[in-house]
């Protein structure tokens, strides 16, 4: 099992590897596209192993993985998994316009392996320092793939990145330290003390005022990970100016991971402060970022942006899940974050084909995307139904949890601003996209695909995901259930 | 180690380099020189690594003794120095204009920062008469007194310094807080200030080769 799960966190350096010693971008793209197939299956056989039961724990806490782990690991390495073999023939046709030089392709694969693996690691310890220090080196890993194209615009989005997200997860830290501090009538000794598991285990007798204090900086800080209003603003600009398999990563890997973090602090604040306390921060952040993600939708522009700010929007709605609470909050808010998650790697990596064939990411320059490229618009149309939750699709089913989970747990007047704002962001988004797949295109659309066989390549993970996200709108698996009933054990909310 | 006594001699210098610490950050706030900046900086880090040099003596822990010393070697020399040739030096910097508001009115802001930190740390959260209850408002304060020199500068490499700064109060605040913060998790959030000082001085670098002025106010492409 220990074998398994540092296989899940080795297996897309693949990538790096192949980048290092000199593959031009196809073979460096399938190389990196044969290790997330090695970690996404290693981490369906890791959530199998788990079963739920008992966590995976070794090397003193370092490395533990339980079933809220192993979830979160799963929908990391199915992103990476769709994002890679979307990368494939969308950095091949940069390379082939001469966009971007061989250096650069082996910079995105070295960076784009290297994100990935310490977001899975990330995902994998139980030590809530070596998560800090292993979500910064994601920041920095996932900066230089912002700025990889190397333009004015790209390097100031990716400073703007790197400077905002350091300083945030900075604030996380702090966090981590009080509540170090909070525990240490406990005499733990050092790692224990900032070992989840027993800081979970232990919670009721940490100091309730310093843990407000880390609660709140943890929100604060990792939230600006995540993208929660107001600490937002580098999301648009990154996800816009990044490659966009590049972008699918941040969009559906990094913000989650960041979630990921926040649980395990809301996991721990809940064992001691209550659920009021939690609630409060959780909502306020929760509907601030559905407001701004919604309100900045109805701007029109570049759909990359677009799609940023859903993400936005997504990002408060599980956070405000995870302030309802409850088991239907909580699974609500899991099945959300893997619905969207799947939803956004499709959106953006359509939005690569659509501004590789269309020479722009401006949203009014788009049309006619169903006559010109039927898979793609088809895809973009689907998916920007999927995302704006109607049905038959995953996030239909979680958007309608969460609203019954507040219904059951706080005033009505939450559950209903939700909804209002649902229907806000889906006129918003809709009116966009639908311009863009609808009309005639424009007469000469060059393929920007040398072969055959690219074009298939960039459908496949369309489709993929797709197909993934009409499963889980018509039926649950059953060890999906299973793992989703063990990980709100496990946060025990 | 967090019932270290402030009237104790290791409790008496930690609360002065606490001190010496917070003056350092006004003293970069007030600046205008980006060589300046980097000065303070650097002497920051220096009594920063002097204070865990303290602590390692007041706890016996030879992890302390490694953390001061990496202090010293990283954040004292190492990225000072850095900063200097890479930056200051090549890009030919030397006055910072890119300011949002005067240097008297920042000050007058960090003032109020350094009362609001004593305002929220003191009550309730620190056993009385401890060093930590003396050293965590100061560190509370440069903290946010970085974030200040962040906001009111514009200039890539002002934030930059801003963000050293915050770190280097956090890390003051870890030592007389929990001075035992595990060694591996340290020796990483090292790796990670070194990683991301080399990512971000490309960027400016790059910034600059692109911009006529490195200016964060001439960034204004990307809105809404």
């Amino acid at each position: 099992m220990t074998a398994l799960a540092i296989l899940v966190a080795l297996g897309p350096l693949t990538g790096p590897a192949a980048a290092l010693a000199g593959a031009r971008a196809r073979l460096a793209g399938v190389a990196q596209a044969a290790g997330a197939v090695v970690a996404f299956g290693c981490s369906l056989a890791l959530l199998a192993t788990l079963d739920g039961g008992r966590p995976l724990y070794a090397w003193d806490g370092f490395l533990y993985v339980d079933a809220l782990g192993g979830f979160f690991v799963m929908t990391v390495a199915a992103v990476t998994l769709l994002a890679a073999v979307g990368s494939i023939s969308y950095v091949a046709a940069q390379e082939d316009d001469g966009e971007l030089s061989g250096f650069q392709v082996r910079l995105y694969y070295s960076f784009f392996g290297l994100f990935a693996s310490l977001m899975l690691a990330a995902l994998e310890t139980g030590n809530l320092g070596l998560l800090f220090v292993l979500i910064e080196a994601s920041t920095l890993a996932s900066a230089a793939l912002v700025g990889l194209e190397g333009r004015a615009r790209s390097l100031e989005a990716a400073w703007k990145y790197v400077i905002i997200s350091s300083l945030g997860v900075t604030i996380a830290l702090a966090g981590t330290l009080f509540l170090f501090y909070s525990g240490s009538g406990l005499h733990l000794g050092s790692n224990l003390g900032l070992t989840w598991p027993y800081l979970v285990a232990h919670a009721g007798a940490l100091a309730p005022q310093s843990l407000r204090l880390a609660f709140l900086l943890a929100v604060v800080g990792y939230g600006t990970k995540v993208g929660l209003a107001p600490m937002h603003t580098w999301l648009p600009d990154a996800h816009a100016e990044a490659p966009s398999p590049a972008s699918a990563m941040l969009s559906a890997a990094l913000l989650n991971t960041g979630m990921y973090a926040i649980i395990r602090f809301l996991a721990i604040a809940h064992g001691r402060l209550g659920s009021t306390y939690p609630r409060a921060v959780l909502l306020s952040f929760g509907f601030a970022s559905i407001i701004i993600g919604a309100l900045f939708m109805v701007r029109r522009g570049n759909f990359k942006r677009l799609f940023a700010y859903s993400s936005v929007e997504h990002m408060g709605i599980i956070a405000v899940a995870l302030g309802f609470g409850g088991v239907l909050g909580l699974y609500g808010a899991l099945l959300q974050t893997l619905n969207h998650a799947l939803a956004k790697a499709v959106l953006f990596l359509s939005s690569g084909d659509v501004s590789l064939r269309y020479q722009t990411r401006e949203a009014t320059r788009v049309r006619g995307l169903l006559t010109a490229v039927p898979v793609t618009g088809g895809a973009l149309l689907l998916a920007t139904f999927a995302v704006l939750g109607s049905p038959p699709f995953g996030l239909f089913l979680s958007e309608l949890t969460i609203v019954r989970a507040g219904f059951a747990s706080a005033s009505p007047v939450f559950p209903l601003l939700l909804l209002a704002l649902l229907g806000l962001a889906f006129v918003a988004f809709a009116r966009t996209t639908a311009g863009m797949v609808t009309g005639s295109p424009p007469d000469r659309l060059a393929s920007p695909y040398r072969s055959r066989t690219a074009v298939a390549v960039t459908a496949a993970p369309l489709v993929l995901g797709l197909a993934a996200l009409l499963v889980l709108g018509l039926w649950i698996p059953i060890g999906l259930d299973t793992v989703l009933r063990h990980s709100i054990v496990v946060i025990g909310l | 180690m967090e019932n270290l006594a402030a009237t104790s001699a290791a409790g008496v210098l930690l609360d002065l380099s606490g001190v010496l610490i917070l003056l350092l950050a006004f003293a970069c706030l007030a600046s205008k020189l980006f060589n300046r900046y980097v000065v303070y900086y650097g002497a920051q880090s220096v009594v920063l690594s002097f204070a865990a040099a303290t602590a390692a003596v007041a706890f016996r822990s030879v992890e302390l003794w490694i953390l001061a010393v990496l202090t010293l070697a990283i954040k004292g020399l190492a990225i000072p120095l850095a900063a200097r040739r890479l930056l200051v030096t090549r890009l030919a910097l030397k006055r910072d204009a890119a300011m949002s508001t005067g240097l008297s009115t920042s000050l007058i802001a960090g003032g109020a920062l350094t009362a609001f930190a004593y305002l929220v740390t003191r009550p309730a959260l620190l056993p009385h008469g401890t060093v930590a209850a003396a050293v965590v408002p100061l560190s509370t304060a440069v903290i946010l007194l970085g974030c200040l020199s962040m906001v009111v500068r514009r200039h890539t490499v002002a934030q930059l310094i801003g963000w050293l700064i915050v770190e280097n109060g956090v890390f003051l605040g870890a030592i007389t807080l929990v001075a035992t913060f595990p060694f591996i998790v340290e020796a990483g959030i090292f790796l990670d200030i070194v990683a991301g000082v080399l990512i971000m001085v490309v960027f400016v670098s790059g910034l600059t080769r692109q911009l006529a002025e490195a200016s964060a106010a001439e960034l204004r492409e990307l809105r809404g």
